[in-house]
Parts: C-alpha cells; structure tokens; sequence
C-alpha cells in the first residue's frame, strides 16, 4: 500500500505536472508555445498512481494528453518543455511537440496523436515482454474516446488470446473532445466492455489516488502472473478545455468550479497524506516549492534552448547504423 | 534526263493529296513555273507548278488519284526518252505497282552502300603489327588518293619521319609514321584512292605474318557481311533515313529531341540541314545518326549542291568510291550532254553525229591520266554549276584611273592594296546594297545572307582554289589587303584549312595578268553571281569636256563580266549591281 | 545454388533468420499450421512453437501496431499481413505510427520490423484482393520497399529486409510464388537495397519494371529483339531506396524509357522514375518517356476484364517502338 515514501513520489509528480500544464498554458497565451496542446490539469492521481507502481523496464504507450504520462514515467520538465516549444533540446528534437513525447530509456514507447494509435503499440510491448520472459507490464493509457476505436477492441481481444501482461487504464475525463461521453458510449462504465473479452475491469474514481493505486496494483499483480490484460476505468476531469482556446460551449463553469473546488485530486492526496500521518504540512509545503521552483528553471532551459539547425531536418528518417 | 513529278507535300501534317485536275497531257510541253496539276488535300486546293521544264512523258497518277506525298505522279523528260527505268519497269497499267515501285528502288541503294561503307573494323591483327589508316585531314575529307609512298616494304619506319604522300581534294600533304617499325605490307599501292579510315597498309615487328591481311581485313573479316546477311536489318533500320530533304525557312523553330540535339552538338551536325522522321517534323536522334553515317556516302560538293537544288540524297544511288554519292548522281547533273537536248532539241543530232564521227587518228594515240582529288572537285564543282542554275551575264567598262590613284595613296604610305583588293571591297559595298546578289538558292526559298564573303579565285599549280575573305563587308580595304595575301600565301603552299574556302556567298576572278581583256566565269555554287575581271589597260575613251566639247582621251579601263544566277537575279538588278560597282571604282572615296 | 520456388526461398529465409535470431518471430493470420495462404511459414511452427509462429486474430490494426510495439520493446517481428490490400485496414498503424515513429520521437528509436504480404492480379481475387500498392508506401517516408521478382531476390532481399533496423514491406506477388529459381544456399546471403538489377542489357529502350512485369517486359524485349528493337530491362528490387543511377546511366545509353508496373499508372511509382529520368537525362532522351500501369479502374473479377486493366506484353512493345518513332 502507499507508504510515506511512495506518497511523497506521488504527491512531487502530481504538482510537478500540475505546474507545467499551467506553465504550458501561460506561455501558450504569451505566445511562447505553438501547436496543438492538450493540458492534463485536473487528471494528475491516474497518471502518478499508476507510475509509482513501475519501473523504467516497464513500458507505457501513451496519448495526445500525454504531459502527465510521460513526467511519471521519468521525463524531466525541461526537455519536456524544450520539446513543447520545439527546440533541438527537447525530448524529440523539437520535431514534435506536444504530442510525440517519448524516451525509450525510461519505458516510455510515446505519446500518440491518434486517439486509439498507442493501444496496440502497448499490447505490442507486452507481447514483447512475454517473449522476453520479463517480469515487467505494459500499461496503454487512453481517453473514453479511444475506446470507441477499433484498435481498443482488437488489441484487448488480442492480449486476451494471448494473455498479455498488459493494463488498459482509460482516462474516463467525461468528454470526447466536445462530445460528452454518454453521447458517444453505449455503456455507462466502460470497464465492462472487459466482460465482452473475458478479462476484468473495474472503474474507480480517478480523481482519487488512492482508489486508482490499489486498482492498478491487482492487475499489474494478475498481469505478471501470467493471467492477462485488464481495464482499469478511471473517473476523472479535465480542468482545461479540449486544447488550449477551446470555448467550452459544451460544459457548464459551475460543473468545472466544482470539480476544482471539491474533487482537485491534489488536494485530495494532500489532505490523505495529513490524515493518514504519511506527511507533515510543512513537508508538502517544500515539495510544492521544489516543485515550482524546478518548474521555473525548465522555463529558463527551455526559452534559452536553440532552435533546432534545418540542416538536420532530413535525420532519422532511417536508421542508418 | 528524265526526271519525275512527285506528290509534293503541302503543310506540316500532309500525308497524301487527291489530284484533281492535270492542266497538260502527255505530250505536251511543259515550262518551269508554270502550272501543271491541281490538287487537293484534307487542308487545302491548291494549283502545283511544274518544277522542271520539257515535255510531259507520263501521267502515272491519273485524275482523281489519291496519293502518298513524294510518290511519282508523272514524269516530264525530252521526247522519246527511255522513262522505264523511271516507272520502275512496270507496265504503266498496273497503277498500283508502278507507284510503289520507284520509290523503293529509290530507297534501297541508299541504304544499303551506308551498312557496307562501315569500315570493316579489321580486328585480330598480330599484336605486334599495326594498321596505318588512311588519316582524316580537314572537316569535309571523306577520301584520299596516295601519291607516293616514302618507305618500301621491308624497311624501317620511324615514327614521326615522313611515311606516304598524299593528296585530297583540297590539299597535297605528306603523313609522317605514326609508329616505328618495319613496313610489313603496303595495302594500297600509289594511285589508289581510298576511303578514309580504312588501312593502307601494316607497320610492326619485323617478321610479323601478315599474310593473311593482304587487303586489309582477314578473308574471313572480309566475307563476313556477305555471310551474314540476318544481322543487316536491324542495322540498316538505323541508318535508313527515310525523310525528304528539309525545308526549312531561316529563323524557322526547330524541333529536336533532347538527345538529337546532344548528338548533333557533339558531331557539329546543324539540324537544319537533316531531315525529320519524328512526329510534326521532329528530329530525333535516328535523324542524326543517319546524317552523321550517310555524310561520307556523299562527297562534300555533291552535299553542297544537293543542298542548294533541294535534291533529296535519300533516293539517290551513288556511283563513286563505295558507293558515294557524286555531283554526277545528282539528278539532272551527271548527264549533262543528255540533258541539252530537252532544252535546245535542234542540237541533239549534231552532236549525236559529232560523237559518232570521232574515230581515233591512226597513228597518234592517247594518253589517260587520272584526275587529281582537286581536277575531280573542279571538274564536278564546274559541271554542277552549269547543270543546275540559270547562268548568264553582263559585261560594263569601268575606268580605273581614281582606283589607280588610290592604290598608289596607299602605296605611299607603306601600305600594299591589290588592285583585286579595291575590286572585292567595291563588290562587297554593292552587295550590301543589292543583297539579292549576295543570296543563294535553297531549294524552293532564297537565302539571303547577312554576312559578305567574297571569294578570290587563286591558280595554284594543278587547278585553282578560292580562298574566302570573311566579312569583307566589314573589314575595310586594308583588312582585305591583309587577309589575301595571307590566303594566297596558304592556297599557294597548300595550307588552306576548311573554313578558309567554306562560307563564300560572291566570287571575284581576276585574269588580267594574263593579258585578258574580258572573259566569262562559271558561278561557284551556292553563290549566284562571279565577277570576272580582265586586264586594266590604258585605252582612248570619248569624254564630255567641262565646256561641253567631245575629246578623246586616254584612261586605264578594265572590263567587268559579271556571272548571275537568272533564277533569283534579273537581268536589270544585275545591270544595277555593275553599275553600283562601277561607281564605287571610280568613286573610290566611297570605299575608304 | 538450389532451385527452388519463390515460397520456398521465403520460407528457408525466415527459418535460418529464426534459427539464428531468437528476437526473430512471425505473427499473422493463418501462419501457424496453414503456414499462410502460400505456405511461406510452412511446418515452421514445429521448429520454433506457436510463440514464435504466432497465430493473429483477423485485426490488421492489433497485428501492425503491436509489431510496432515488439520491435520498439526489442523484437524483431515479421508481421504478416494476408494480402497487401489489408494495409488500409491497418493504415494508421502503418503510415502514422510505424512510418514515423522514429522520426517523431528523435531517432530514439529503431524498429525492425518486416511488414510482409502480397498482392496482385491473376488468381481471380477481384477488386479488394488484387491490387499492386508499393507505390503508397513508397510515398510516405519512413518505411522501405522491396519488391522481389525472382526466388533469389525473394531470398537476398528478405534476409537485407529482416536484418534492417528500420520497418521494412516486403511486396510478393502472388504470381510468383510457383515460379522456380536458383536460390544460393548461403545462410547470408543478402542483397543490398537500392542497388538495381539489369535483367536484360540492350542498346535502344530501357524498361523499368518490378514484379510479375520483370516477366512480361522480357516477353517483351524478346519480341522486339526480333525486330531488331533491343532493351534494356531493369528491375529496381526496392523502390526505398530507388536505385536511380542505373536507370539514368541505361537512359543515357538508350536514350528511351518505358515504366511499366502492374499498380495503377496514375501517380504510380513509375511517374516518379519518369520524372527522375527527366530531370537528370533530360539531354540524352530521344523521346517522350512512356509509363504504363493498370487503368484507372477496380481490378475486375472476370479475366478477360482483369487483363484489360493490366498492361499487356503488346502494350509493353507498342510502347517501346513508340519511344522508337516506329
């Protein structure tokens, strides 16, 4: 269970994200930032729970809302930035953004900008790591749109078949771009569609967590012993609209300032964390500060990062060793 | 000669034409430039004149006919003349055989000499032997006659030292070896005439067996194109270059493959003068390559000629060495004498008789001697001439006095001008004036040139050669002085080089020094008109006073003849151009 | 040297790549004891299990994309697709994430992946079943193409194909896999990519060709041999990389081009060799380059329909003689 050490790591990741979607979002209105970015502000529990439970041997696919995945799985905020702001410092060379962020080193196999593109990318990794005999998981994130997609129904079929040590954690933010999910859905938790492959799902609130890492440990458990894939449904929100300059014309403020105001995840932990004695204020206070402060330099990298040289435009394409 | 009336193509896309309306029966007389048939195509009606004057022989294609363009439509030649060659000798009834047939007799000899001429490579000599090749000296030589060999057989030949000599149609030149060794076998013994390339004779280690290679390739080499006859289509599908001779106006677009183009620039081909066998006139590389093969399958004059009458080579079987093409294959050309009658047909049997009337003398023989390579130019250059353009002339006196008196200004001040010197630079300010004269006869258009190259016809030892003074138009009197005594010199030591004596568009001949008065000169074609000059000599001349009273005075005078092509040239333009020269020699300030 | 079928040669390759690289593994649809449509994995899964000789569900997108994922997790899949014509089903897997995966995430990563199938006319398999689609991914960057026209090709490209670092579609045609050949025995025998293959020297027209077409074009070139016509045939073996020299240099020779390829002549890879050729041997071409391809039409069912889509081998020498103005 979550011990002081472990929270402590769940609690730095939640408000190292939290500060650099909300950092994204100001140099994106100060024109620092270009692009399409998609803000994960308001779903910090899903991603930090479920990486404090990997290592960098474990592989994660993740999403075009993909900041979170990729900060828990180990990308420091400033090449992560840098990659934001398309400079040769960035994870990818700045030559993709928002969107693309990957570092194999860490077990990180990218974010997509498909929405259902990294699902069968991550029931890949598990294939390979069941062939590898690896005691390791792979762990597909995706919104309740991707799964809607096809490659969530043939890569869950397909890990099912051939119990895959893979966890399927939908990020159930309630809307589908614009489209609220019980327009596009025809169940009203999406776990169940687990029962249709004959693997289990649970939904949890994923704004909690604590709910969301007990989950995760008893598949990622089931996962390694060899029994196959789960779904792992994780209630939550997004603060910030679709992309930043979404009008929002699909939600009410009131529903938004309540899910600030009475469900912010952080919050949430922090005050766990005081009732359960795993911290002191004073604590969470420093990391706060730490974290903000990290924050401020990866600004400083990054905004002091050359631009990429054109001349190299043409690398990686192939590899050429 | 007979010759023959083809379906005349009209307009880019013709391919054949329907011949409505024959405006002369057989029998009849028929004058160049007159009409002759009406004909119609897919585009246009049109009435066709008669291209060549004489008598119509044959109509092959009837009224009503519809018929590929160049094919024989009828023929017109002297009466009575033997035309069976002509129609292929097929009964002038069987229609369609007759009309396919002549062009494929046409077509076939062309062809066919190209695939042979290819110098049979021959290989497999020993390696310690090597052919000597008769050299290619100068652009347009195409063969050469070997006047005498400097080393025999069995002795030693240093490379660079002196090895035959020999003489083209321009110049007489001695070949040093280009190897060293012994001669093992001269091929080609003195007087030969020999294509170029082709071995002359085999240089190498003394002892070498060379037997086999008597003539030059090995018996087997030798038998082979014979032998192999199934190789020769697809060789002679390259070469056969089935395109009528270009017709193409100056300044006219020209359409060319990209790699037609490549080839001509690198063979210094001018597309203008090859035929298109590509779609909507395109010249493609086949073109090119044909030309460039078929080019020694002429001599230069006869191309010169052809090019000036706009004959067609393609259908033109060549009697000269390997089957090239002479002057005296040209059509209308060779047999001159023949060709008299049909224009002047009261003559024809005095001449018949004449000919048969030349017994030889008893007692006092004969002596045959072959031509020299320029003897030969001449003698085709000359007969071409008078075969195939309008010639006729006009004389004019001209007093040379102030001319005179210019010549010694110049001569005082170190300076020497001939006095053919101040001739060619007044002919070259008249033609400037009168560019007419200056032109030449491509076929059915006129060419009119920009430029004014005057040539000078020079006596060397064996024949004559005329040297050209580019540009005389531009170069001023002393610029002309200089360049021909530099030409002369080069003309008498045989160092003329092609471009000296290419590209002349008038000619000036001067044979007062042989105590002429007058004469007449044959035009030197392409140009249209020569100008012959005789002797300035001091005669009594009848002038006006300033008090208006008649005197008789003494002046240096010269008499002009000028040669014109009546063709392009009338007879009052040419009075104009004399009297422009005139004026410029007795106005001499108007030449400085 | 050993002749076999152009199966055969796939089959011993991906058997001795397995038997030397245990990253090595098959997955696809029927590949098990099938041992696919054309017996490429034919009996191999009694050599190396049904883990490495991996049955797919019917989910092109699940078997592309998680080859994608095995091969960025360190594995070296060849995954099979039954017929090429299924790509689309598998597009995004392929064109936005196998293709690009390496580019977009900075060269971290490499994938070795053999996407394989076939594809083509002749057996009756009608519009969705019979295309010729090279062009498509020779179109989006990040992906090679290798196309094999002959048993040892099938063999020397696919063994280049499964030791590359980089995802790599292997087009068969389905024509060919009876055809028989030379195939040498040794165990690493490769054929480098981008280095084209003269099938037939000759003077006057070169004709680019891949696939079954290699086959025709010599038809071809055997019949205009008689009319004293002689081509040059080149097999580019992979259009990525695109061996453009030789082409030139034959083009410079001949001076005339015919492309003909069975995938449609539209925007077919051929215009690409076309345009190539123009570019580089503008001055050295005597006429227009002619590209042929199958007509801008469904592949039809009926043979008679089939075969007048498809270039014919008179096509091929009306097209050469038209380069010949004859």
């Amino acid at each position: 269970m979550i011990d002081k050490k472990i929270g402590l790591w769940i609690y730095n990741k939640m408000n190292e994200i939290r500060d650099f979607e909300e950092t994204a979002w100001t140099l994106f209105t100060e024109n620092k930032l270009r692009g399409s970015v998609h803000l994960y502000t308001g779903e910090e529990a899903v991603a930090a729970a479920v990486c404090a439970q990997l290592t960098d041997e474990d592989l994660i696919a993740s999403t075009h809302r993909g900041h979170g995945h990729c900060i828990a799985k180990g990308a420091e905020l400033d090449r992560a930035l840098a990659e934001l702001m398309g400079k040769a410092t960035g994870y990818c060379k700045g030559r993709s953004g928002s969107m693309h962020i990957a570092d194999f080193t860490k077990g990180n196999l990218g974010a997509n900008a498909i929405v259902g593109g990294g699902i069968p990318i991550a029931t890949g990794g598990a294939l390979a790591l069941k062939m590898q005999n690896k005691p390791n998981v792979a762990v597909a994130f995706f919104g309740d749109g991707a799964s809607n997609q096809g490659t969530f129904h043939e890569s869950i079929n397909m890990a099912a078949v051939w119990k895959l040590p893979c966890i399927y954690v939908v990020e159930n933010n309630q809307f589908g771009m614009t489209t609220p999910v019980e327009q596009s859905t025809s169940v009203q938790d999406i776990s169940v569609r687990g029962a249709a492959y004959g693997i289990p799902g649970v939904t949890v609130d994923g704004n909690d967590v604590v709910a969301v890492y007990e989950a995760f440990a008893a598949a990622k458990e089931r996962a390694v012993k060899g029994e196959g894939p789960s779904i792992i449904e994780c209630k939550t929100y997004r603060w910030r609209g679709h992309w930043t300059g979404d009008p929002e014309v699909y939600r009410s403020r009131e529903d938004v300032e309540d899910w600030k105001t009475n469900k912010d995840p952080i919050k949430r932990f922090r005050d766990y964390l005081i009732k359960k004695k795993l911290a002191t204020k004073k604590e969470l206070d420093e990391i706060d500060a730490a974290a903000a402060k990290k924050m401020e330099e990866a600004v400083q990298f990054a905004l002091n990062s050359p631009e990429p040289d054109p001349e190299h435009v043409m690398d990686d394409v192939f590899y050429e060793g | 000669m007979a010759s023959v009336v083809i379906m005349p193509k009209q307009g880019l896309m013709m391919t054949e034409g329907t011949i409505t309306s024959w405006l002369k029966k057989e029998g009849e007389e028929v004058v160049a430039g007159t009409p002759l048939f009406e004909m119609e195509t897919d585009k246009l009606t049109i009435t066709m004149d008669a291209e060549v004057s004489g008598t119509l022989l044959k109509i092959v294609q009837p009224e009503g006919s519809v018929v590929p363009i160049t094919e024989t439509i009828a023929v017109i030649g002297a009466p009575g003349e033997d035309i069976s060659a002509l129609l292929g000798g097929a009964a002038p009834a069987a229609a369609p055989a007759a009309a396919e047939a002549p062009a494929a007799v046409a077509a076939t000899p062309a062809a066919a000499p190209a695939v042979e001429a290819a110098p049979a490579a021959p290989a497999a000599l020993p390696a310690s032997a090597s052919f000597v090749i008769m050299p290619k000296q100068g652009l347009m030589m195409t063969e050469g006659t070997i006047t005498s060999w400097l080393v025999k057989e069995g002795e030693t030949v240093t490379a660079g030292k002196p090895l035959f000599e020999m003489e083209t149609d321009k110049l007489t030149i001695t070949m040093d070896a280009e190897v060293s060794g012994t001669m093992l076998k001269i091929i080609k013994p003195e007087g030969s005439v020999v294509p170029i390339t082709e071995p002359i004779a085999i240089v190498g280690e003394a002892g070498t067996d060379v037997s086999a290679f008597a003539n030059g390739v090995p018996a087997a080499a030798a038998a082979a194109p014979a032998a192999a006859p199934a190789a020769a289509p697809a060789a002679a599908a390259v070469v056969e270059a089935p395109a009528a001779a270009p017709v193409r106006n100056p300044g006219e677009r020209i359409f060319a493959s990209p790699r037609a183009r490549l080839h001509a620039e690198e063979n210094g081909v001018d597309l203008a003068y090859v035929p298109a066998s590509g779609p909507e006139d395109l010249i493609i590389d086949r073109d090119v390559m044909g030309y460039i093969a078929n080019k020694p399958a002429v001599t230069p004059l006869a191309a010169n000629v052809a090019k000036a009458q706009g004959i067609d080579l393609a259908g033109i079987a060549g009697t000269g060495t390997n089957g090239k093409i002479t002057t005296a294959d040209l059509p209308g050309a060779a047999p001159a004498a023949a060709a008299a009658p049909a224009a002047a047909p009261a003559a024809a049997p005095a001449a018949a008789v004449a000919a048969a009337e030349a017994p030889a003398q008893a007692g006092r023989g004969t002596r045959t001697e072959k031509m020299s390579g320029m003897r030969k130019a001449i003698s085709k250059n000359m007969l071409a001439s008078k075969s195939t353009n309008a010639q006729t002339n006009h004389r004019m006196v001209v007093d040379m006095t102030a001319a005179i008196a210019l010549r010694n200004q110049y001569k005082a001040l170190g300076i020497k001008v001939s006095y053919n010197d101040i001739i060619v630079r007044a002919c070259a300010k008249a033609l400037q004036d009168m560019p007419i004269v200056n032109a030449s006869v491509d076929g059915n258009n006129i060419v009119y040139h920009d430029y004014v190259n005057v040539g000078t016809a020079v006596s060397v030892p064996g024949g004559l050669i005329v040297p050209v003074i580019k540009d005389a138009d531009i170069i001023g009197l002393s610029g002309i002085a200089a360049k021909s005594v530099e030409l002369i010199e080069k003309a008498r030591d045989g160092k003329l080089t092609d471009a000296d004596y290419h590209g002349g568009t008038f000619t000036v001949s001067s044979l007062g020094m042989f105590d002429l008065d007058d004469f007449v000169a044959i035009i030197n074609p392409p140009e249209s008109g020569i100008l012959a000059v005789g002797k300035i000599a001091k005669q009594p001349v009848v002038v006006t006073n300033a008090e208006g009273e008649d005197e008789i005075v003494i002046k240096s005078m010269c008499a002009l003849c000028l040669s014109y092509d009546h063709r392009i040239i009338d007879g009052a333009e040419a009075a104009k151009f004399l009297q422009k020269v005139k004026n410029y020699l007795q106005n001499p300030v108007l030449l400085i | 040297m050993a002749i076999m079928t152009y199966a055969q040669a796939i089959r011993k390759v991906i058997q001795e790549e397995m038997q030397r690289d245990d990253k090595v593994f098959c997955m696809g649809e029927d590949c098990e004891k099938l041992g696919g449509v054309f017996g490429t994995t034919r009996d191999l899964y009694k050599e190396f299990g049904t883990d490495r000789i991996r049955n797919t569900p019917i989910s092109e997108s699940a078997i592309v994309g998680a080859a994608v994922g095995a091969a960025s997790a360190g594995m070296r899949p060849i995954a099979e697709l039954m017929y090429w014509d299924f790509a689309f089903v598998a597009a995004d897997q392929i064109f936005n994430q196998m293709c690009k995966t390496r580019y977009v995430f900075g060269g971290n990563a490499k994938l070795p992946i053999v996407l394989r199938s076939q594809q083509g006319t002749g057996r009756g398999n009608a519009a969705t079943h019979s295309q010729s689609l090279e062009t498509i991914f020779m179109h989006i960057p990040g992906v090679k193409v290798a196309c094999p026209s002959t048993p040892a090709e099938a063999a020397g490209l696919l063994r280049t194909a499964i030791r590359d670092d980089n995802p790599v579609c292997f087009f068969e045609h389905k024509a060919l896999y009876i055809s028989k050949g030379e195939v040498p025995e040794d165990p690493n025998f490769c054929i480098p990519f981008g280095k084209a293959d003269i099938k037939r020297e000759g003077t006057d027209v070169t004709i680019v060709t891949n696939l079954l077409y290699v086959n025709r074009a010599l038809e071809a070139a055997e019949e205009l041999a008689k009319e004293g016509i002689s081509c040059e045939v080149i097999d580019p073996r992979t259009l990525v990389p695109f061996d453009y020299e030789t082409v030139v240099n034959s083009v410079k020779k001949t001076g005339r081009l015919v492309v003909v390829h069975e995938a449609h002549q539209n925007c077919g890879w051929g215009a690409q060799v076309v345009a190539e050729v123009s570019k580089q041997a503008f001055r050295y071409l005597d006429a227009s380059p002619i590209h042929l391809g199958a007509k801008a039409c469904p592949l039809p069912f009926n043979p008679g329909l089939e075969a007048a889509v498809i270039p014919s081998v008179k096509e091929i020498i009306d097209a050469c003689k038209a380069t010949m103005y004859r």
